[in-house]
């Protein structure tokens, strides 16, 4: 008898709470509709890039004889292609070491720039952070004819230095403010507390602040990661040896010849290189949520 | 690892010979090329020297292969290595700007068209290779010359390597059936053609988006095909001219028997439709043809295409200005002996031969002589791309080619113009004064 009531009660509470005005109708119109129109709008490139992926260059081509919207026998013949006829897997690995490094390096420079920023006041802190709000601004388009000499100059022209030292120049800004954002969310009591117990800047930071904004950091790292991945200007001007270019102007490199696209290869060079960024972002969804909902709840 | 067993060695044996023979019958072929005799220039190579070059990405695989080789062989005779790197057409253009701009990089290019006019000042003079190769081989071709000098003067700041044109490509099937022998060369039967197509339900097709060949290509031909150019031969902007609203007039009507959407058509966009039936009548290069022929999906289609020329119109030769392979050599080059003496060697006819054949048609010749290469009786439906370099037409015709001709071209002027008539947006004589207005930018500048 017992049981049965709290099991009744459980149920009640598990349900979704339903006011009067509310109906079936309504939260189809309001909620499934628009939901079911967002997911087709995201998700749609992704299914055309997977179905391209797998279709044999008959179907692709012809859409009178062919649904367009679906396979009829799939092939493994442009993956086959794009691992095994081009460096592929090397352009890959190329991509991954720069995206890593430039973020890694991006990540260090803005928590320091950051903090700093928000924590210490400095005289003129406000317009450094606005300078490097400014810096953000400027479009990489830009930019890359003067950061060409520098890396001229530096000697670093056609190796993967070139592009894991010139992607903070946009990452930074960004990853910096955001952080400025996250670090103003933290309760600067927290700190005053471990200066009165004798802590330095330095410890406060290491011990302190960064350990309440691991998902501010995740957060920057997710969005600076997914911006070098998938950079294309400083890519192509600064990297000429065809076996060092990254995944998005590699494959358009070698798949692209003249007038013809190989789409099969082209959306399967696409597909199996947006899959890490997928993986990464699956594993830091939860930070990544609670990031934009501030450090510590007061 | 692998395993040597006698059927290996066999096969290995076997390929290396076929490989051999190969080479060696090209070398054979490459001798029926008439060589005058001429004094090469004298180009002492720097000690020590190490090359690099740019150059578009292949259209067939035998391109870069052959290409290679010749690099190759080319280290063999002098000792100079030569690394050669391969970037998209599309991209080549922001290289070389990368390249020229910082005074660092690859010691030559091979951009497309006017690109040596747009960093005349930070090239080496190339006259001396050019004279020499011009006496060699019967003398260089209209197109080339146009793209190869300084405008005004003899000074040769690019070496043309080849060119891609562009013609009509059809369904003879089709054109036949629409009453019509091949399509016709004067400009109201090829719109009554055109009509007939679109009755039949075969309709024709040109490109009228930002497509860097196809898209130019089609406004170009509308234009010039009525006596109609965007620059006067003195350089000042004469686009806003009777014979340009004439040409949009007609343009309006052809459009109307096109299929649906070419005003957002790509380069890409008329392969894939005359791919799959779609469009039977459209202009574009041999890729098309020979991705049809390779394709045995496809292989019907390639045997009903035919190719054409451009219709003249009113012009008396056809309006078409290949896209064309231009090389350059950079002054911040340590070794522009070596550099000079690389391109030299690319196109005697003991490489450019060979290279030309890889490349079945693709690429058309820049010097005279080539025109008895074999490549042009390979197959009867490229033959007639063996002439693109001697069109009297360019980009920018008919002015000097210069940053300012790159630039109308870069922001689709013409194409734009053609496509604001076609779509409606605006009348001809509303869309030449607009074309006027965005040329001036340009040309005023300057």
């Amino acid at each position: 008898m017992t049981d049965i009531a709290v099991e009744t009660r459980n149920t009640a509470a598990a349900a979704p709470e339903h006011m009067a005005w509310d109906s079936r109708a309504r939260r189809m119109v309001m909620l499934w509709l628009p939901l079911g129109c967002f997911l087709l709008i995201l998700l749609f490139p992704f299914y055309w890039m997977a179905i391209t992926s797998f279709k044999p260059n008959a179907e692709l081509y012809d859409f009178r004889a062919h649904n367009p919207f679906w396979i009829t026998s799939p092939t493994l013949d442009h993956i086959h292609k794009l691992l095994f006829e081009t460096a592929y897997p090397r352009w890959l690995m190329t991509t991954m070491l720069v995206a890593v490094c430039s973020t890694v390096l991006s990540l260090f420079s803005s928590t320091l720039a950051a903090y700093a920023i928000q924590r210490l006041r400095f005289r003129g802190s406000q317009y450094v952070g606005l300078a490097i709000y400014l810096a953000y601004l400027v479009p990489p388009s830009i930019q890359f004819i003067p950061l060409a000499t520098m890396v001229y100059q530096l000697g670093l022209f056609d190796t993967p230095f070139a592009l894991i030292l010139t992607y903070p120049t946009f990452l930074i800004p960004f990853c910096t403010w955001l952080l400025i954002g996250y670090f103003k969310s933290i309760p600067y009591e927290l700190e005053e507390c471990a200066l009165i117990d004798g802590a330095t800047r330095l410890q406060i930071l290491r011990r302190i602040t960064l350990p309440l904004a691991v998902p501010g950091l995740i957060s920057a790292g997710i969005f600076s990661f997914t911006l070098s991945w998938n950079e294309f200007i400083y890519a192509l001007a600064f990297i000429q040896s065809s076996e060092s270019k990254t995944v998005p102007v590699a494959i358009l490199t070698e798949l692209v010849t003249g007038d013809v696209y190989q789409w099969g290869a082209l959306m399967a060079g696409s597909l199996l290189g947006s899959l890490p960024v997928a993986i990464f972002y699956s594993f830091f969804v939860d930070y990544y949520v609670s990031s934009l909902t501030g450090a510590v709840k007061e | 690892m692998l395993k040597t067993t006698r059927r290996n060695a066999i096969g290995l044996s076997a390929a290396t010979l076929a490989a051999c023979a190969a080479a060696e019958r090209a070398q054979a072929q490459a001798q029926t090329i008439t060589a005058a005799d001429a004094t090469a220039p004298r180009l002492p190579l720097e000690s020590g020297a190490t090359l690099r070059m740019l150059r578009p990405v292949r259209f067939v695989q035998p391109d870069e292969d052959v290409f290679r080789a010749n690099c190759a062989r080319f280290t063999q005779a002098t000792g100079v290595q030569v690394r050669v790197d391969f970037v998209g057409w599309e991209d080549i253009t922001q290289q070389t700007a990368v390249t020229a701009n910082t005074g660092a990089g690859p010691d030559l290019i091979i951009g497309f068209n006017e690109s040596p006019h747009v960093y005349a000042d930070k090239l080496v003079e190339l006259s001396d290779v050019a004279e020499y190769l011009g006496k060699r081989y019967g003398g260089w071709l209209a197109l080339a010359q146009r793209y190869g000098k300084r405008h005004g003067t003899n000074n040769w700041i690019g070496l043309p390597f080849g060119s891609t044109g562009g013609p009509l490509v059809y369904r003879k099937s089709a054109v036949n059936a629409a009453g019509y022998e091949r399509p016709p060369e004067d400009l109201p039967n090829f719109l009554d053609l055109c009509r007939k197509l679109k009755q039949a339900g075969k309709p024709s097709g040109f490109a009228l988006g930002n497509a860097v060949g196809d898209g130019n290509g089609f406004a170009n031909w509308v234009v010039w095909s009525h006596n109609g150019f965007l620059v006067n031969e003195d350089g000042t902007v004469g686009i806003n001219s009777r014979e340009t609203v004439a040409a949009l007039h007609y343009l309006k009507e052809l459009y109307a028997t096109f299929i649906p959407g070419t005003l957002s058509w790509g380069d890409v966009s008329n392969n894939r439709a005359y791919a799959s039936n779609e469009c039977w009548l459209t202009a574009n290069g041999v890729s098309l043809y020979f991705a049809l022929k390779n394709d045995p999906a496809t292989r019907a289609i390639a045997e009903d295409t035919e190719h054409m020329l451009l219709p003249k119109g009113l012009a008396s030769a056809s309006p078409m200005a290949g896209l064309t392979l231009n090389a350059m050599v950079f002054k911040h080059s340590r070794y522009p002996n070596a550099s000079k003496a690389l391109l030299q060697f690319l196109l005697e006819r003991e490489q450019m031969d060979p290279w030309l054949n890889a490349n079945l048609g693709y690429w058309a010749h820049p010097l005279a002589n080539y025109d008895a290469s074999a490549v042009w009786t390979s197959d009867p439906k490229v033959t007639l791309f063996r002439d693109t370099m001697r069109s009297p037409f360019w980009i920018g015709y008919k002015g000097p080619i210069s940053e300012a001709s790159a630039a109308a071209n870069a922001e689709y002027v013409m194409v734009q113009m053609c496509a604001s008539v076609a779509s409606g947006q605006a009348t001809p004589e509303a869309a030449a004064r607009e074309a006027e207005r965005r040329a001036q930018r340009f040309f005023r500048r300057r």
